[in-house]
Order: C-alpha cells, then structure tokens, then sequence
C-alpha cells in the first residue's frame, strides 16, 4: 500500500502483548487517517460504559494520510479515546515531528489498551516495540522529561510526554511534544497517564512508498514556489497567531476576566507585537512547514527563574491572559510555561483559572480553600499556585481538575450561568455574543468548544453579526472541512493563510496513495466521521441530541457591559433558530438525531440500526434531507 | 497619490487585484488613513486584521505614503 506504514500496532498495556497487523487499505481509504481511524475505532472496540480513566478505554495514537509525505506540512500526528472531559469522542493532534517518525517506523496506528500495572514509557525504534519501565521519569513535568529522554536515548528520538496533571486524571491534561507542540484537547492526557504511560519515544528510518514520486515532488515544489511570496508569509513567519489580540480586542471577541468582557484593558501589553519585542528568541517550524509561524520564548519575571517555551499562541494569550486578567506578555509567557510543564492545556486550563477567579472574586471560593494564597485577576502568583493545586489535584483543585462544567455543577450557586463551556469542554479564546455562528459552533462540536472544529468569525462579519440566518449551513461546511485537515493530518494553515485549496490537498493524497480521490469524497468522509462521533456521543449521554447542545446562559442573554460589542448577546430565540436551520441541514430531526436517511447516505446503515435499537434514532424527515449537507460561505458582492 | 493594497485567502475576493494576483493599485485624494481607504473600497474593517508594511505592523489608523504597498492580513484562527 502506497502513502501508509503499512503496519497496525496493539499493545496490551496489562500484559505487555505486542500485537502486529496490516493496516488495511479499505480501511485507510474509508476513514483517511488520524480522526477517522480513531472514530471508528473507539466507536467500534470501547464499551458504552466504559469509564473514560478505565482498563476499557483505549489510547489510539495515529497519524494520517499525508503524515510523513512532503505534501505542504504533513506534521500531524491525532491521539484518540473516549474523553474524561466530555464522556465522548476525543481526538487531539500536534504538529512537531513525531507523526512522521511513527510512519517512518512503519506504523499507522497504535492502539494501546488496558492498564499498566507500573509506569512504562512506550520504547518504538523501527520494528523494535518495548514497554520500558518509567519509575524514574514519573512525576517529572512534560518540557524536563523530553530533555531527559532526549540526553537518556538520543537527539534523533521523537519524544511525547505527559506531566503531572496527566499522571493525576485532570481531565484537561494534554500531551507535549518537541518542547511545546501539544495534542492539547479533550484530556487526552489524562487517558495516557491512566495508562501509566508517562511518554512515547520513536525513531524511523524506514522509507514511504509513493505512488507517484514525480508528481508528488513537483506538485509540492510548486506549492513551495508560489507560497513564498504570498502576502501572508511574512507576517506570519514574524510574528505568528499571536498578532490577532489587537484585532480580537478591537471587534469585541477577546475574553476578558472569564468572558465578563470582550475588550480587555491593557491588551497592548499582551499583544503580538509585545511578544516579538519582549519574550521572543526565536522561529520554529513544524515537519515540511516553510513558514514557521511558532514562537520560541523566554520568560523573565523579577524572583522567578527565567523559563523557555513554544508560545505562547493567539489562544492561550487570549485564555492564560485576558480570560485571567493579565496585562504582562512576560506573565502570559510564563503561565505557558506552567501549564506546558504541568501538563495541562493551556486553553482549558486558562478557562478554568478565570471562571475560578471569578468564583474567587465573588466569594464563591475563599482564601480557605486555597490553602491562604488568593486567586487575583492578573497575579501570576496566585495563578502559579492554582493550576499546582488543579494538577495534584490537591484540595479544591481537586474539584476545578475536572472541567468548568463538573466544577460548576459541585458549586452550585449559579456559577454554571458563566462557565464558559460546551459539552464540558472549556471555550476557545473566542466570545461569542457578537459572533452567533461561533457560538453554534461550539455547541455542536462533537467534542465540545473547540475553534478548531469550525470557526466561523469570518462567517459572521460576511452574513451579519446581529442575525442568526444563514449561519447553520456554513458552519456544517466549516465542521466538515476543517477537521478534515485533522483526518489527513496536515496543518490547515496552508489552506486558511496560504491559499492552497483543499483540492490541492487531495492532489497530493492521489500522487501519494494512487487512489482516485476527490474532495467530494474527503468531504463525505469527514461528514460520516461527524454523524458517527454523534452517535457515540448519544450512545454514551443519552438522548435526545438536542438536550447536549446548550450554550451558556451568559453568551445567550447576559449583554457585553463595555467595548466595542457593547450591548450585545446572542439570544435564546436566535440560538434556537439557528440550532433549528442546523439540524435541519445535516438532515438530523428537530431533536438533534441522526436520521435513518442521513445514516445511510453516508454508508452507516448498522449505525441506524443500532441508534434504532436505543431509541436514539432521528424521526424521517418529511420530504427528505438535503442532497448538500452544508454551504461554502459566497463572499458578498462589493 | 497611488498606494498598493495587496491580500490573499479571502480578502483577496474582496480586494479585487488588478496589478498581480495579490495587488491592486488604488488611487487617493490626501492623506488617508487605512480605514479610509478601505470604507472607499467598500472592504468591511473587520474582515482586515492589521496592515503591513517594510517589515512593520500597520494598524488601521496609519496614513500610507504615496506608492507604499501594504499587505492586509484578515483575522484567521490558531493556536
């Protein structure tokens, strides 16, 4: 088989059984790589029940199609279980070099199950595949272990980790890689730490078959010659994701003091620009990128050690920074830093930290609780101790290490009413009250509020900030589209900044693979990929749909106080219009459920059984369900 | 005066080049700022991020010099 390593793993983590077998090429045609692999997968092999941190669940590592092959930045490499977040599909990808390094070791999915009795580190070296005892390296965070493990094994390994907050189930712990590329999302970490599995090291020599060498060589060196004077380049080789704060701020986006706000004072002071003149040292690029739009670091605080990171990003700027108050690009670097170190995701873990400061600040939680620290809007100190508390999981950082949702629904006392959250999963960096086809996005997300499941700003701008029409069906398209980068498992930057079109993609998957594919085709596989990461989320929650779809009460009906959006929010009545149109052009019923229909459009008839089965299913829809399940936003003429 | 405007990804559809695939030469009256000359263009403001220019960011408020080209970067998601 063309385009793959050919070979799948399963490792029986309680026995230590290594299992080898050919990855099948209908398989890898039908779900394409990471995503895909790794929801039909878990769909298939975990029991309903199984407890997210349990022996059932399973820990997938897959790459995917265009891993490995010198299409534009065919970095990603996905991870994959049942989330501790949300109770549903979870799937994670980083950039770095890892991904590659799997695929060079001949390897397209592993598949770790069961628990470990003691700490392992998964040793993989082409065919040689060993657990190796990691007594030593547990308790270590995720940046230090990966320089221990390099000096212990070699500069040439690829190296992931978890740190502590893996080791402990904090259900957004995420996984680091190549000092600062993170599968951040979802608590995929906490299922590899639940695994006693404290790191993945790799090296692989072995090459990859290309169908089509030529082709594929000159296609990418084309891509390479018209790219690197496009516009964009340059901007985003200086200064990164971190420029778009000024923007956020000054369009009335960027969450301020846990999203109480959408215009952050003091934002200058966090800005892209601020980051380029006071904490950068240096670019990074991912495999086979030419752009280099990572940031490497150093944080300098008065009384603190200088610290070094990959960071810090749009996101978690807009979540470590002005979610938690923070005016100090050095503090924001340095939360960062923490959060990489400790293991947690930065996006859920800022999040988390400002909906505590809020509680803090209206004496929800007290100084008691926090073993006499405070926890103060914009003090890196208060902030360092908390998220050491969420990590160890250590008084009532026990009750915040599962999620705003969990934690509000302990508290009590309203505080779900401003836990910015969807499904569990803590929001993007994004306020949603000017931006109500964002916030539809977030709802719907399979795995919960993650931008990049579909992020639909510019959508709003085009079609109106203040109506909710037209908005379900681009977002359907955004879903499909963008997670499908997440299934062939390049970086989207490409497409989004670049202008190389999805087609361009998928010329580079038949060069590769041979296969006579088309986006139309892609497109259905990221479609059935959707219905079926639904169906297991229903499988798992109960039904119907609908009832998990639910915003939070402060995007629908609490008014932005200051800033540009002043006055706005989204409104129950919009939201439910909106929620409506969506399901409606899925070709799901006004409940939220799958249709029969729509099931076996996409080749999951069993599916439909089976929902039938539990009552799951969609009622038919009069007149059938659309023959396009979502729209490409058309620019407005000018 | 004539300053240079160029984009890619979907500002570009709205920008209409004219020069190259990426540029269009616009001609102004003054000393407009950015903003200005993109309500002229009919270009909404918060479809551009920022401007740039000989290696600099550019904010909305800046007056382009005669013949200058500046990059408009739309707001996009990462990170």
């Amino acid at each position: 088989m063309y385009g793959f390593g050919g070979t799948v793993l399963r490792i029986n983590l309680e026995t230590g059984e290594i299992r080898r077998s050919p990855t099948p090429e209908s398989f890898a045609r039908e779900w394409l790589g990471a995503r895909g692999f790794v929801a039909k997968t878990i769909y298939d092999e975990v029991p309903r029940n199984a407890d997210p941190l349990g022996p059932e669940n399973l820990f997938i590592v897959a790459p995917g199609v265009l891993t490995g092959s010198f299409a534009p930045c065919g970095s990603k490499l996905g991870f994959g279980c049942v989330s501790p977040l949300t109770n549903g599909h979870a799937d994670s990808n980083m950039g770095g070099h890892l991904g590659p390094e799997i695929k060079y070791a001949g390897y397209d999915m592993i598949v770790l199950e069961r628990i470990s009795p003691k700490p392992v580190y998964l040793f993989i070296d082409d065919d040689a595949v060993e657990l190796r005892p990691a007594e030593q390296y547990w308790g270590m965070g995720s940046l230090d272990l990966e320089a221990r493990m390099k000096k212990d094994l070699g500069e040439d390994f690829q190296i992931a980790t978890i740190g502590p907050a893996g080791e402990n189930g904090v259900g957004f712990a995420c996984i680091t890689h190549d000092f600062g590329r993170q599968a951040g999302r979802c608590g995929v970490g906490a299922v590899m730490g639940s695994k006693r599995l404290k790191a993945i090291a790799v090296r692989g020599t072995k090459s990859l078959a290309v169908h089509d060498l030529p082709g594929l060589t000159k296609h990418t060196y084309d891509i390479i010659q018209r790219t690197k004077p496009h516009p964009n380049m340059e901007p985003w080789q200086k200064y990164g994701t971190a420029l778009f704060v000024s923007w956020a701020n000054e369009h009335g986006c960027f969450p301020s003091r846990n999203f109480q706000t959408t215009y952050h004072e003091g934002w200058e002071g966090i800005s892209g620009e601020k980051l380029a003149e006071e904490v950068l040292v240096t670019h990074k690029a991912c495999f086979g990128c030419w752009m280099n739009c990572g940031k490497y670091s150093r944080a300098r605080i008065p009384g603190k050690p200088d610290t070094y990171l990959e960071g810090p990003e749009y996101e978690t700027i807009a979540l470590c920074g002005g979610s938690c108050g923070m005016t100090d690009i050095h503090h924001v670097a340095y939360a960062n830093y923490l959060c990489d170190n400790l293991g947690l995701d930065t996006m859920s873990g800022g999040n988390v930290t400002g909906f505590a400061m809020e509680c803090y600040e209206r004496g929800i939680i007290t100084k008691d609780d926090l073993e006499g620290h405070e926890l103060r809007w914009g003090n890196i100190d208060d902030f360092e101790h908390f998220v050491g508390m969420i990590a160890a999981r250590r008084g009532i950082g026990e009750l915040f290490s599962h999620g705003t949702r969990a934690a509000a629904q302990k508290l009590g006392r309203g505080t779900i009413e401003f836990a910015e959250q969807a499904k569990g999963m803590e929001f993007s960096g994004y306020d949603t009250r000017w931006y109500s086809a964002q916030l539809l996005s977030y709802c719907t997300a399979d795995i919960g509020a993650h931008h990049n499941r579909s992020w639909a700003i510019t959508a709003d701008i085009e079609l109106g900030q203040d109506t909710p029409v037209g908005k379900a069906p681009v977002v359907i398209y955004l879903q499909h589209i963008r997670p499908l980068f997440d299934t062939w498992c390049c970086c989207r930057l490409f497409w989004g900044e670049l202008d190389v079109t999805p087609e361009e993609h998928v010329d580079a998957v038949r060069h590769l693979t041979g296969w006579d594919i088309t986006i139309e085709e892609c497109m259905l596989t990221s479609e059935r990929i959707w219905n079926l990461t639904r169906a297991h989320y229903l499988e798992r929650n109960g039904g119907p749909g609908r009832k998990h779809d639910v915003a939070p009460l402060r995007q629908l009906e609490e008014r932005i106080p200051t800033g540009p959006a002043e006055g706005r929010k989204v409104g129950t009545e919009n939201f439910e219009y909106m929620l409506n149109d969506y399901y409606a052009n899925r070709g799901w019923d006004a409940e939220g459920n799958p249709t029969r229909e729509v099931l076996e459009t996409l080749g999951l008839p069993r599916i439909a059984d089976r929902l039938e089965k539990l009552g799951l299913l969609g009622k038919p829809i009069p007149g059938g369900i659309p023959k396009v399940r979502g729209q490409k936003l058309k620019p407005k003429a000018m | 005066m004539v300053v240079y405007l160029r984009s890619g990804g979907r500002l570009r559809e709205r920008l209409q080049p004219d020069v190259d695939q990426y540029t269009r030469r616009v001609e102004v009256e003054g000393a407009p700022t950015l903003r200005e000359i993109l309500d002229t263009l009919r270009i909404p403001r918060a479809l551009v991020a920022f401007g740039y220019s000989q290696g600099t960011v550019r904010r909305l408020d800046y007056r382009p010099a005669d013949g200058e080209t500046i990059t408009l970067q739309p707001p996009v998601a990462g990170g």
